[in-house]
């Protein structure tokens, strides 16, 4: 018998999350993951005008924020017969693509780095650089002071922390400065996007910002100032992280989970939608030196409630899925459903997209000795950055020799009504993974709406099988030396950038619901 | 400030004395003793105001618009104007040391208590953090709070959670007898979340409120009422196609816009350092600064909702 810890609330993550692992020898024996908050937004789009989805599922989560919209705009495109112009596809991709290059910096800045350096090692510069001694001086008064939150309290840096006085100093720096990056990135999707968080010019068929030129200069001139970040402070510091102090981390692999990997596809980066900026496809069992990429097929998906506070039912397909509340239910531990594809567990996000794109990169870092794991997460989402940067760049030069051409449109006003009857789907590589939303409407209104989101997938209970998540599975063998310390395990959390407010799906109920807590 | 102090001490004056000297001199010359006392506090020890931000039912959207600030700096707000207690999504603590902040900080109070996200009124279990029910925590942290502020929609009125099942509520309804600041729109405006927060630390007062708890400086008028659209509105030209050039600026009343019915300065302040806002992207206003929203607004892109109804009564008579 092992001894068991409880983490909660899981901080700097999107969402309200508990940890529980049971720890033997050292290293992490089981681990239990909950989602704690739930709010039902699915059952309150029950009946009402489709069109609102995309607007009110926008609201499951304020970090990603419009790619519910997006992605409920698409299942509606489906489910109203709508015809995408490709100016407004353009549009739609350059507002993904700001949330894109805002997102996974402010992930890796103000969301984990704090587990990967001993701030106070910025005490030791030595060096003459003036911002950098602003910094130090910034720090150490506050230490002075006796003030140091929200840096402090923390976990005790362990062997993996960076202590380098250089390094943490540039580190510290540019996560001030990334918080600074990261709010003009959100003015940049405003330009079309009309404000942030939460977009406001996506709808079913297309967008509502008609363009004008010089909305796409401005946009440029913002992305230059954000390739520039990104290229030379961004990557190269998470390359720096990497490689260097946290290269025995990815070795060992620490947090690699089932190694199943996921991904819908999307951007097209031509108005046929035959290239994509991420590939789709299937990966199970990764191997490095032998694997397939399978191609994907969303009728496989079905979703488990078994550790779920829903009533018991076997597992379905989304369209036929439902929430009806259950909180006395035995072994039931979170708000969260399990996904499955195929009946087994996948990982979606990042990592998932380079490795069935094959990117040279990470495949290079892989080939020097990177497992799949946190590292290798982090490192994937650093480069996909750069794809992204560089789609909006081929986005703009389109849009502008689009938007001249006479009969320009970016909305398919033929078809906003609702209709009578229908049904469709809607896919949509977020930032933080594969996120899909099923969508069925009678009589004008909406009958059924299921979301499956990324951290569902990843952050998922047990199913009927027994077979964790993928957050889960990966806690499995983590080394934990000091119990009160479990720093290695926020950092397999966080890897994965859950937003549980998104993975929650919930309904009504009367219930008592003992808190499942371990002895 | 500290050297003043020990000066202060050669005479035999204490802190306590001093401040004393400082609150009656304050109120002979009509100013807030409460304010100079604790501004003066603040300075002798050196100290930041605490500021608890607590998240309940929500989606972090509003933690994200106010660090959309970039002037003044969001970091140079989170590290030099205010000390940082709590937040979920920000702090480096988690578990059991985040909790253990969170309650001395409560405990000892004077802090100013940010909430985000409703409250679920159907049942506690629908919000827990730390291994207790969010009410409890809110009402925990307002007991010794010198200010609330219910930031966003969700917290000020319960926004689209009041909706749902778990019947998320406000703020205001579930701390009794002290009052509310209530800052709604969704996510949050951060300008009116910083100045509401700069005002009460500078002059030590709640900013002059409306009958629901809004700050009158941010919401006393209606959108409507200083949208650029307004001339096409009373002219009677109304955007029907978004792929008509022609049209792009017209009113948005028949795509369900709920400007007239809506109080905020968003038309004139705008989003995002003021590169735009909802109406200016096409988009109809969603009275998301209302206690109605999000179901008397519904459905969003058609003048069909309970107040699209109330807005082409007023247009009827002549009133807007």
């Amino acid at each position: 018998m092992g001894q068991k810890i409880k983490i909660d609330p899981v901080t700097r993550i999107e969402g309200h999350m508990a940890i529980e692992v049971e720890i033997e020898g050292g290293k992490v024996k089981e681990a239990i993951s909950s989602g704690t908050m739930a709010r039902g937004f699915e059952a309150l789009l029950i009946g009402r005008d489709p069109r609102d989805a995309s607007y009110v599922t926008s609201r499951f989560c304020g970090v990603c924020f419009s790619v519910h919209q997006l992605c409920s705009a698409r299942a509606q495109d489906m489910a109203f017969g709508a015809k995408v112009p490709w100016g407004g596809e353009l549009i739609r991709n350059l507002v993904m693509g700001a949330e894109y290059i805002y997102d996974h910096p402010l992930h890796f800045y103000q969301l984990s780095a704090l587990d990967f350096i001993d701030i106070m090692a910025v005490a030791n510069y030595k060096g003459k650089d003036k911002d950098l001694l602003a910094v130090k001086e910034k720090i150490l008064h506050l230490v002075k002071v006796k003030d140091t939150y929200p840096f402090t309290p923390r976990y005790k840096p362990d062997e993996y922390c960076v202590r380098d006085p250089d390094i943490v100093i540039h580190a510290i720096k540019h996560y001030i400065d990334a918080l600074k990056m990261h709010a003009k990135a959100r003015n940049m999707g405003a330009i079309w996007g009309g404000r942030t968080p939460h977009y406001m010019n996506i709808i079913v068929g297309g967008v509502t910002s008609y363009p004008d030129v010089n909305q796409v200069l401005r946009f440029r001139s913002m992305l230059d100032e954000q390739k520039k970040f990104i290229e030379e402070v961004y990557i190269p510091d998470v390359i720096a992280f990497a490689e260097g102090p946290l290269f025995p981390l990815a070795k060992a692999g620490v947090g690699g989970g089932h190694r199943n990997y996921l991904a819908c596809g999307d951007f097209p980066l031509d108005p046929e939608r035959k290239k994509l900026v991420f590939p789709g496809g299937v990966i199970v069992n990764f191997d490095p030196k032998n694997f397939k990429v399978l191609p994907f097929d969303q009728a496989k998906i079905t979703e488990s409630v078994k550790a779920a506070w829903y009533k018991e039912r076997d597992p379905v397909h989304p369209y036929d899925g439902e929430q009806v509340f259950h909180l006395e239910k035995k072994g039931a531990y979170t708000f969260i459903k399990a996904p499955r594809y195929d009946g087994m567990a996948f990982e979606v996000g990042p990592l998932a997209r380079m490795l069935i794109a094959k990117n040279k990169k990470v495949f290079d870092f892989i080939n020097k000795g990177a497992k799949p794991g946190v590292v290798l997460r982090h490192y994937a989402r650093a480069i996909e950055t750069k794809l992204i940067v560089d789609a909006c760049y081929n986005w703009l030069d389109q849009l502008l020799v689009e938007m001249t051409k006479p009969g320009f449109k970016i909305h398919d006003t033929d078809h906003f009504e609702p209709p009578k009857e229908g049904m469709g789907y809607g896919f949509l590589e977020a930032p933080r993974g594969m996120l899909g939303h099923w969508i069925r409407i009678k009589d004008k209104k909406i009958q059924n709406y299921q979301a499956v989101v990324p951290s569902t997938w990843n952050i998922s209970p047990r199913d009927e099988k027994g077979i964790r998540g993928q957050c889960e599975q990966a806690l499995i063998g983590v080394p934990v030396p000091d119990p009160k310390n479990p720093i290695n395990v926020v950092r397999v959390i966080r890897s994965f950038d859950p937003c549980i407010a998104c993975a929650v799906h919930i309904v009504n109920g009367n219930f008592s619901l003992e808190r499942f807590i371990i002895a | 400030m500290r050297d003043f102090e020990k000066e202060l001490e050669l005479y035999g004056v204490t802190r306590r004395d001093f401040l004393k000297y400082c609150a009656v001199l304050a109120a002979s010359l009509g100013l807030s003793q409460y304010d100079v006392r604790r501004r003066l506090a603040y300075a002798l020890e050196s100290k930041k105001p605490p500021v608890i931000w607590l998240e309940g039912q929500d989606c972090a959207g509003c933690t994200i618009s106010f660090t959309g600030l970039t002037d003044p700096p969001v970091a140079s707000i989170l590290l030099d104007k205010i000390s940082l207690r709590y937040h979920e999504t920000i702090m480096a603590a988690a578990g059991q040391m985040a909790e253990d902040v969170l309650h001395e900080t409560a405990k000892k109070g004077g802090h100013v208590l940010i909430v985000e996200g409703s409250i679920p009124e159907a049942d506690d279990r629908f919000c827990y953090v730390g291994g207790k029910s969010f009410k409890k925590i809110v009402e925990e942290c307002a007991e010794k709070a010198v200010a609330i502020i219910a930031t966003g929609a969700c917290a000020a009125y319960g926004g689209i959670p009041k909706d749902t099942p778990s019947k998320g509520v406000g703020v205001g309804k579930i701390v009794k007898g002290k009052t509310v600041i209530n800052l709604p729109t969704c996510p949050v405006h951060p300008d009116h979340l910083l100045g509401t927060v700069v005002y009460f630390l500078t002059t030590g007062k709640v900013p002059e409120l409306d009958e629901i708890g809004r700050p009158k400086i941010y919401f006393g008028q209606s959108i409507h009422d200083n949208c650029r659209r307004r001339a096409h509105f009373d002219a009677g030209r109304f955007l029907t196609d978004w792929n008509d050039p022609n049209q792009k600026e017209y009113c948005l009343i028949e795509r369900g816009c709920k400007g007239p019915a809506a109080k905020s300065d968003c038309a004139i302040r705008r989003w995002n350092d003021g590169i735009n806002f909802c109406i200016d992207c096409g988009a109809p206003c969603v009275g998301c600064s209302e206690p109605g929203f999000y179901s008397e607004m519904s459905p969003i892109y058609t003048a069909e909702s309970e107040t699209s109804r109330k807005i082409y009564a007023m247009k009827e008579k002549g009133l807007l």
